[in-house]
């Protein structure tokens, strides 16, 4: 079983089968190409992006839909024919395409999720694409939902007549 | 901002070695020729708004805290 050292969660060891690979790298990192996801009970339901090939690069991801409810995906064809799909498939978020949006943390504020460039990823081959949401409106600098300390009573409200 | 009306088949030149034709104009779309020297890099904005945010998202917070914001991410999407 392969082995990489990373500066997060020490040395892994990990199946081949579970590596995602991003044949065209990312935006700022064209050169990483295979990043292993990591699941910790700890930190549910974050999903980690390990690289392979630079130990101290790991994003933090969430699922698109768990930040926007009703996300829309759109890809165009040279995207679709990374993941080894065909020009016409529909890019519905499902069982067989994850989208997940990278988490960006900052000092002294919130953290932000980036929905404008999401990544998706063809789970029946593992292949992936940062695919980029051109006029979509989404920002790459989404807020997160923040999270509440405890949920407040509904007030009772009057039906009208 | 400097702004200036072009139709089809226009260009405007910016500084030495760069111009910007435009090419054609159909409905809410600007097809655009750039030309540029080699060391000039050309990107649409999105892609270089997605690649300084992957750099700063490549610099993963201190384990705990995430795990703390996890908790209450998790709580919140069980409430």
């Amino acid at each position: 079983m392969p082995k990489f050292q990373t500066q997060h969660f020490g040395r892994l060891d990990y199946d081949p089968r579970d590596v995602f690979h991003f044949p065209a790298g990312l935006p700022g990192f064209e050169h990483e190409r295979d990043f292993l996801p990591v699941i910790q009970n700890s930190t549910k339901p974050l999903v980690f992006l390990q690289s392979l090939s630079r130990a101290d690069v790991c994003f933090v991801a969430l699922p698109a839909h768990m930040i926007e409810p009703g996300y829309r995906l759109q890809m165009t064809p040279e995207e679709l024919d990374l993941l080894g799909l065909p020009p016409e498939y529909p890019p519905a978020i499902g069982p067989d395409l994850l989208c997940l949006a990278l988490l960006s943390f900052h000092e002294g504020a919130a953290p932000t999720a980036n929905l404008l460039a999401p990544m998706v990823i063809h789970l029946r081959n593992n292949k992936g694409v940062q695919a980029i949401q051109a006029d979509s409106g989404y920002s790459h600098q989404a807020p997160l939902p923040e999270p509440q300390p405890e949920p407040q009573p509904e007030p009772e409200v009057q039906p009208c007549s | 901002m400097l702004v200036i009306r072009r139709r089809a088949g226009e260009s405007i030149v910016i500084g030495e070695g760069i111009e910007i034709q435009v090419i054609e104009i159909s409905g809410t779309r600007v097809k655009l020729g750039i030309q540029a020297p080699r060391q000039v890099p050309v990107v649409r904005k999105e892609v270089q708004l997605t690649a300084e945010e992957n750099r700063t998202a490549a610099q993963a917070a201190s384990p705990a805290a995430l795990t703390r914001w996890a908790g209450l991410f998790h709580q919140q999407q069980e409430s």
